[in-house]
């Protein structure tokens, strides 16, 4: 009980402290509760410093029009409950924005944040459908969805393969999932089109054991395989695939394929291995040359500054890039203090962003919260990720009547 | 002194079978439901909807859970897809068009119908091989719940919960759900306490503690093991079905993962065993402390400006939490409920030492 209120009447005196400080400008404030402890910590750590790296470059530069961005950032080892009380807090807080980065909280989040009218990010995870701005106002995904990135994998296999997929065999090796599960409709759609043929093979979740499904692969024998998992399973995916006698170059993989990924298979064995990109990857970024040199090199960098560059730090910058963005045009449009009303407005009218050549040109409408779903596929060289076309984005309207179709079932379902 | 004794006589046998004999037992009741009531009043809407509505919550199933381990003794590892399949069933059964009371006794009966095919293990194997037998429910469950696109909601794997009406009152804001759910869970605790003065209950005890010697005592083990399972499982799928609606508002698969179940057990060892308040201390423990221990961890490391990395922050909560359990089962075995014991009867012979227990 002593120790209680010790540290009570510390933790007062320290509110009390801040307050004093801040007292001049009230810092914009945001939200993220993450998932450092349980499924997502392959992620995580990279995505969280790439985000408080950028908000310190953020606040070195005065803030967005002279306002301070506070990032607040807790662990939910991927509990729904945690992320709920994370949310409750944040909006008790002020928050203007959130983010979950997990698909089990931030689904529980959805129906909250829609009612209580929160933004939330949901960057490369979460629900597809969640691109209709219609049905989730406040829901901003801002990158290519799983869907989106199906289309661009098979536009880039179509290309490969001169435009001709007719008779060409296509197998999705994927994690037993709803995740994993998530882009079968998308190849489907496309092999009516363009007459390829489609399989898919679920290994079970977590995927530390796949060698009966990669035999079966290796039966199929198949033109071109596309790996759809996250974490661990990933190295594992990419190391069955070689020792099946597939070759690297035929395979690509969704985006959770990382420089870390790489090093366990093996970085020389997996060169030529594609995968998809929304955000580019590596140091040779305006942004992360700036963050290198006024934030880093003044010793405020948030972590390892070995993994600055690395592709999840890079989403991770380009999350709070595009927040930046939204609240700078809001200020701009509606004046301080900034709500999340003024950020949703400000959000949805963000115009060809690129944050410097990070990301794709983004634009975000009160319709489209993809934000174009523009991304590009990069081959690993045994040294990074190396970019093998402009940005595109392909197939949108086969995702966009998905999007419709699943969004209109999520509107029914809340009846 | 403050559980005075004096003067409490038992004169008729009503009077002899009250659920709690000790007016101050009683007083203490009265003003933390009274508290409960007037929750709304005073407590913000961050605390009644972030803690004390899933507390009761998980309060509720921790009850159930504990009908079944803490009173009947059988071990339970799957108890989170029991939960899953009340949500489910409700949730879909709501959609239908059957009102919300009706859904959500039916989606119990479900999950205690499937909960009892699980529960034929129990006939046969004990302990160790009876939890990894309720651990192969958890799986089964998982695996239908993710495969059948007509359950989990389609390829986005998520239902919401539709709005719903409970005897007319539309129950459409936290302060309402937060009633809904005080109500059950008050209902479940009334019922647990009365259920162990039943014959039901000291048939469960009896089997509990040894079922062939309960059987030789004429206790039909076979039928007490099995409506055990029924009991329990009804409690569970009514309280995942709350949990859907009042408090997550949307199901996916992952939210009655293995882990609930093990938290669930966790909350009812902790708390203990065939305790009624040991469950509710049980649950505020497993769910609280890694919140509050989070949010002090980060409050401590923000305001001395040490600089902790994102991943060591997160990960001393942890530690800590680790400790605590282990540090409270160490320093009672019994769980939180003996520790509240010892207490009281600290208190009922205060200020002499000598404590008796009533």
């Amino acid at each position: 009980m002593v120790g209680f209120a010790r540290l009570s009447a510390f933790a007062a005196l320290s509110l009390l402290a801040a307050g004093s400080a801040l007292a001049q400008t009230k810092p914009i404030k945001v939200g993220a509760a993450l998932d450092f402890t349980k499924v997502y910590t392959f992620l995580t750590a990279e995505y969280s410093q790439g985000q408080r790296d950028y908000v310190s470059l953020l606040n070195a530069r005065g803030g967005i029009n002279g306002t301070p961005v506070e990032l607040e950032t807790v662990d939910t080892g991927n509990e729904p409950q945690r992320g709920i009380e994370a949310y409750e807090r944040f909006k008790n807080e002020g928050a203007v924005l959130t983010d979950f980065l997990s698909t089990p909280v931030s689904r529980a989040i959805v129906p909250r944040a829609l009612a209580d009218g929160m933004n939330v990010i949901t960057a490369f995870h979460g629900r597809s459908d969640a691109a209709d701005g219609t049905v989730f106002p406040t829901i901003f995904p801002m990158t290519p969805a799983y869907w989106s990135q199906a289309t661009a994998i098979v536009k880039y296999i179509g290309d490969k393969e001169g435009n001709n997929l007719k008779g060409k065999k296509i197998v999705l090796v994927h994690i037993d999932s709803p995740f994993g599960k998530e882009p079968i409709p998308v190849f489907q759609k496309l092999a009516e089109q363009l007459g390829y043929a489609f399989s898919d093979i679920g290994y079970p979740s977590p995927g530390n054991e796949q060698s009966a499904q990669w035999t079966q692969v290796r039966r199929d024998r198949p033109d071109w395989v596309v790996l759809w998992g996250a974490g661990g399973g990933q190295p594992n995916s990419v190391r069955e695939a070689l020792r099946n006698g597939i070759s690297p170059n035929k395979i690509v993989s969704v985006i959770w394929l990382s420089e870390t990924d790489m090093g366990i298979v093996g970085p020389e064995q997996a060169k030529g291995i594609s995968r998809f990109e929304g955000v580019a990857s590596g140091k040779d970024v305006p942004v992360i040359k700036a963050i290198e040199t006024e934030v880093i090199a003044k010793g405020k960098g948030a972590g390892d500054a070995a993994k600055v560059g690395s592709s999840y730090y890079n989403i991770g910058i380009a999350t709070m890039a595009l927040f930046g963005e939204g609240a700078r045009l809001a200020l701009e449009k509606e004046g301080a203090p900034l709500t999340p009303a003024k950020l949703k407005k400000g959000l949805e009218s963000i115009k060809g962003f690129t944050a410097d050549g990070l990301l794709p040109p983004v634009t975000i409408t009160s319709e489209d919260h993809q934000g174009g779903g523009q991304g590009r596929i990069a081959t690993w060289d045994g040294k990074a990720w190396k970019p093998d076309s402009g940005w595109y984005a392909a197939y949108q309207d086969v995702v966009w009547d998905l999007v419709k179709k699943t969004a209109a079932d999520f509107k029914a379902s809340g009846k | 002194m403050f559980y005075r004794l004096a003067g409490v006589y038992h004169t008729s046998y009503a009077a002899d079978r009250t659920i709690l004999k000790v007016s101050a037992d009683r007083w203490q009741v009265l003003f933390l439901v009274g508290l409960a009531l007037a929750a709304p009043l005073f407590v913000s809407r961050l605390y009644l909807s972030g803690y004390l509505l899933p507390w009761l919550i998980w309060s509720m199933a921790a009850l159930g859970l504990n009908l079944l381990v803490g009173w009947a003794g059988q071990v339970h590892l799957g108890y989170a897809a029991v939960m899953a399949i009340g949500a489910y069933g409700t949730i879909h059964i709501v959609r239908a068009g059957v009102p919300f009371e009706a859904a959500i006794i039916a989606g119990g009966v479900l999950a205690a119908a499937i909960g009892l095919v699980f529960g034929f293990a129990s006939l046969r194997v004990k302990g160790l091989y009876l939890a990894v037998s309720t651990l192969a429910m958890q799986y089964v469950v998982d695996w239908t719940i993710n495969h059948v696109p007509a359950i989990s909601g389609g390829s986005q794997a998520t239902l919401q919960a539709p709005g719903f009406r409970f005897f007319g009152i539309p129950i459409d804001d936290d302060v309402k759900r937060y009633y809904l759910a005080l109500f059950a869970c008050l209902a479940v605790a009334i019922f647990l306490l009365n259920a162990r003065r039943t014959a039901f209950g000291r048939a469960l005890a009896a089997v509990r503690e040894k079922d062939y010697a309960a059987a030789v005592l004429g206790v039909n083990t076979f039928y007490f093991k099995l409506m055990a399972f029924w009991v329990s499982s009804l409690l569970g799928g009514m309280a995942g079905a709350l949990l859907a609606f009042c408090y997550y508002r949307a199901v996916t698969p992952e939210q009655f993962s293995l882990d609930v179940s093990i938290q669930l057990l966790a909350m009812a060892i902790v708390g203990g065993l065939a305790s009624v308040i040991g469950s509710f201390l049980g649950a505020a423990l497993v769910f609280f402390a890694p919140i509050v221990l989070n949010n002090a961890v980060g409050s401590v490391a923000g305001s001395l400006g040490v600089q902790v990395s994102g991943e060591l922050r997160s990960h001393i909560p942890l530690i800590l939490y680790g400790g605590l359990i282990v540090g409270f089962l160490l320093f009672e075995p019994l769980g939180l409920a003996k520790i509240w014991d010892n207490i009281r009867n600290y208190f009922l012979v205060w200020p002499f030492r000598h404590a008796r227990h009533s």
